[in-house]
């Protein structure tokens, strides 16, 4: 059985107050926009949109806890790698201005570790972080947000067919559902023993030693997949068109978040074609 | 005159793609309007691939040979589409929770007649008739994942109602479900049969069925009817040792036998008294999956040397989650659990595995191994046992498990009967000190279940067991102590000759007394203790 996300109707939630259709057309045209900017002082505003929606949203800290903590923590760290390696910001800047130089006391066959402090990786990490920031918030919100009963005729009202509309509606239920598998797998595994945190050998070893785990996570979302597709045709599924008894009523308020995703998004495009919002740091450091 | 039965099949066989032999043959039988037909068997003897065929999943999506007719109301099927033979017959799959696709009762239930493209206002007219039909009216808004086993068999069968079939097949209804869902499932497959629905219910447990009076019985062997007519008649061509019979029919069926040996129970145990120190110590553990949510109540409970436990008590009353924390898969909230003297919040869950085995649910949820030797290999390697008492160990466990001759093939290749027992006999070659099974014999065949529970029970290498089971049968049969679990607390804890003599208490935890366990309290002043019903026969 498919299992939903955790996902309740909240009063006086701010994303919960527009249509799905209407809030999922803005989180396209939110999640494109930021893509279009580097600059740290145009990313600012999103990120601070998308901590307004997460705060507005009256989802409790328990319930949003460990998804936010582990991407949060994931966008910091690759932000951190970044910074140290100097690496990935590379393409959006020429030149490097050092503030300062830490190199280690001793040398590997000639290479002294180094790492340089510029202002440019600073700025690029700030950035980063900045802009995978704002996207991963507004879209870890949406699971929690969106009704999983209107899934399916959510994605009918963007435009797919029935069948599509459908397979997006049991896709976004499959994800909680194999995290689930996933973690009854590693139960009954640990229950034999079997230690994941005392892994050792090379890389292909240590894939070889995952097995146990991906091999019944796998077989077991091919049997649920199986199941699924024989009620489903148990019930006449995919015959024709179909009827769908939830139904969605855009308002006002939600022709205008539309419109204000697709203003922001064509205003970013321009900004960005004509060399705003580019990769900016400070001149005076 | 057949031609305008509800389903007449004739000369019906099956053969799967990739199997050299047909799984069913020559298969001729016809049901009635407002008829109940049991239809019984050993796993792997066709049952599954009956309903297949009739719902027309054989060969659609179950690619394959067939050969024969089956025919609705005087029509042959064989060129019916899918659509139109689900308005016809309404299947109900084993496990509800492989069928539920919507996440509310209302969008289950109009799952089907969406798909038909039928009005919004006639979909919504016919969800509410079908719920109220089946008494469910209020559980209408709620989310499907909250349902409790019987509910969800419930929603299940409306949403296959909504539909207005004329026949419906039942595999395995009552396979996940506590005594009294099961009761009432039953109750509602006669209900509906008096209503003119034509119903055929495969079913492992043959003696509950015979409470609502199926008009006719099917018993299938290797693919092949071996008998149909009234149930009257299923007891003179039946074994008892195949099918689970009534217990005063096994006693009178017994009487030409000779007895049944007695089953030494854990002879590796043998100083099982009060004085030992406990395995296995519970001290007020209470916990819950979310901060705010108890389902663990101050749980206090030892488990010693000795101790046969079987642990009865309804769907979601908290069965799993008390044992997951003897294994250390879960941690308490506040008490602690102490295996060996250890807590196990001090301790990992590899390291209590030597002492505690705990056989999971679904086998699907383990199994990975190449060979089933290897799958068997992979506990006690894990565990550091040597290459020759591995060895050892895993030939023991396949024969009791009496798969011997499977040693070589794939696991997953496996029916799931036999997967079942795979998963068990890899917990029996860990060698652990306690073994711990949560509902081993779901999914099994009677014969094979209760000669693996007598072959286990005897094993000198267990010091104690536990299993957590709907079939209270079991419980008398094997257990020496009983507990009863319900919401997330101990109801009760005792010998099963004092805890199962409450019938209050059952009903109370939606247990069902049986026949088995009447016919026990009968004669318990001249046994002193519970008997399995071949041995009462030779009082």
């Amino acid at each position: 059985m498919l299992i939903p996300w955790r996902y309740r109707k909240r009063e006086r939630s701010f994303i919960q107050s527009f249509d799905p259709r209407a809030w999922l057309i803005f989180y396209v045209c939110f999640l494109f926009s930021t893509l279009t900017f580097w600059d740290v002082r145009y990313l600012i505003p999103f990120l601070a949109f998308a901590v307004f929606t997460l705060i507005s949203s009256r989802i409790q800290w328990r319930e949003i806890r460990r998804s936010f903590l582990f991407i949060v923590g994931f966008v910091f760290f690759f932000s951190i790698m970044t910074f140290l390696t100097g690496r990935g910001g590379v393409e959006v800047y020429a030149e490097e201005h050092l503030i300062r130089r830490f190199e280690a006391s001793f040398s590997i066959l000639g290479w002294t570790p180094a790492l340089d402090i510029t202002v440019e990786r600073i700025f690029f990490a700030l950035s980063q972080f900045t802009r995978v920031a704002s996207m991963a918030i507004m879209t870890v919100l949406i699971p929690f947000s969106l009704n999983p009963a209107l899934y399916g005729v959510t994605f009918k009202g963007l435009g797919l067919n029935d069948k599509f509309a459908y397979a997006m509606d049991l896709t976004m239920r499959f994800i909680p559902t194999f995290a689930r598998d996933f973690q009854l797998t590693v139960d009954a595994q640990r229950a034999r023993g079997y230690e994941l945190e005392h892994f050792s050998g090379g890389l292909i070893e240590q894939v070889r030693k995952m097995g146990p785990i991906f091999v019944p996570v796998v077989i077991h979302a091919i049997i649920g997949s199986e199941d699924i597709i024989d009620a489903m045709d148990l019930r006449a599924f995919g015959i024709g068109p179909r009827t769908w008894i939830d139904v969605l009523e855009r308002k006002t308020r939600d022709q205008i978040l539309i419109w204000v995703g697709v203003i922001l998004l064509v205003g970013s495009l321009a900004l960005g074609f004509t060399g705003y919002g580019m990769f900016w740091a400070p001149t005076a450091l | 005159m057949t031609e305008a039965l509800p389903l007449a099949v004739k000369d019906l066989s099956f053969r799967y793609r990739d199997r050299q032999e047909t799984a069913i043959r020559n298969i001729s039988f016809d049901v009635r309007a407002g008829e109940i037909l049991l239809i019984a068997g050993a796993s792997g003897c066709g049952k599954t691939t009956l309903i297949r065929c009739l719902n027309g999943l054989a060969p659609r999506s179950y690619k394959g040979e067939i050969n024969g007719r089956v025919a609705v109301f005087g029509k042959d099927i064989q060129s019916w589409k899918l659509s139109q033979i689900s308005q016809k017959i309404g299947t109900a799959l084993q496990d509800p929770e492989r069928q539920i696709l919507g996440t509310k009762v209302v969008n289950e239930v109009a799952f089907g007649l969406e798909n038909l493209n039928i009005p919004r206002e006639e979909i919504f007219q016919r969800v509410d008739e079908a719920l109220t039909f089946l008494k469910i009216f209020h559980l209408r808004e709620r989310e499907t994942f909250s349902l409790s086993g019987g509910e969800k068999q419930k929603l299940a069968l409306a949403g296959i109602l909504a539909m207005r079939p004329s026949i419906l097949l039942l595999d395995e209804p009552l396979a996940s479900l506590d005594p009294a869902s099961a009761q009432d499932a039953l109750d509602t497959a006669r209900f509906l049969a008096d209503q003119g629905i034509t119903i055929l219910m495969v079913e492992h447990r043959v003696e509950d069925v015979l409470r609502i009076k199926p008009e006719r019985v099917m018993l299938m062997d290797s693919g092949e009817i071996r008998y149909l007519g009234d149930a009257a008649g299923l007891f003179n061509v039946a074994s008892f040792r195949e099918v689970k019979l009534p217990a005063n029919v096994i006693v009178e069926r017994a009487k030409a036998e000779a007895p049944p040996e007695e089953i030494n129970l854990l002879p590796g145990a043998t100083s099982a008294d009060s004085n030992d120190e406990a395995i296995v110590k519970f001290e007020n553990v209470a916990f819950g999956y979310e901060s705010n949510v108890e389902v663990l109540h101050g749980l206090n409970l030892e488990i010693k040397r000795g101790d046969v436990i079987a642990v009865l008590g309804p769907n979601g009353a908290g069965k799993t989650t008390f044992v997951k924390h003897a294994i250390g898969l879960l941690k308490p909230k506040t008490g602690r659990v102490l295996v060996n003297g250890r807590d196990t919040k001090e301790i990992s869950v590899a390291q209590i595995a030597s002492v505690l085995g705990y056989v999971f649910q679904s086998p699907s949820h383990m199994l990975f191994a190449p060979t089933v030797r290897e799958e068997l290999a992979f506990g006690p390697t894990n565990l550091r046992h040597s290459d020759e008492r591995i060895e050892m160990e895993v030939k023991e466990a396949l024969r009791i498990v009496n798969l011997s001759d499977k040693e070589n093939d794939p696991p997953l290749a496996l029916s799931f009967g036999q997967q079942k027992r795979v998963s068990i006999a890899a917990i029996l070659a860990m060698q652990s000190k306690i073994l711990v099974m949560d509902e081993p014999t779901a999914g099994q065949d009677y014969q094979n279940y209760m000669n693996f529970m007598d072959s286990i029970l005897q094993l000198p290498s267990f010091e104690a067991i536990l299993f957590i089971t709907h079939d209270v049968d079991l419980a008398v049969i094997y257990a020496n102590r009983v507990l009863i679990v319900n919401d997330g607390r101990l109801v009760a804890d005792g010998r099963p000759q004092d805890v199962l003599r409450d019938f209050d208490r059952l009903k109370a935890n939606r247990l069902e007394a049986t026949s088995l366990l009447r016919l026990n309290l009968e004669r318990l002043g001249e046994t002193g203790k519970f008997m399995r019903a071949e041995a009462l026969a030779h009082l």
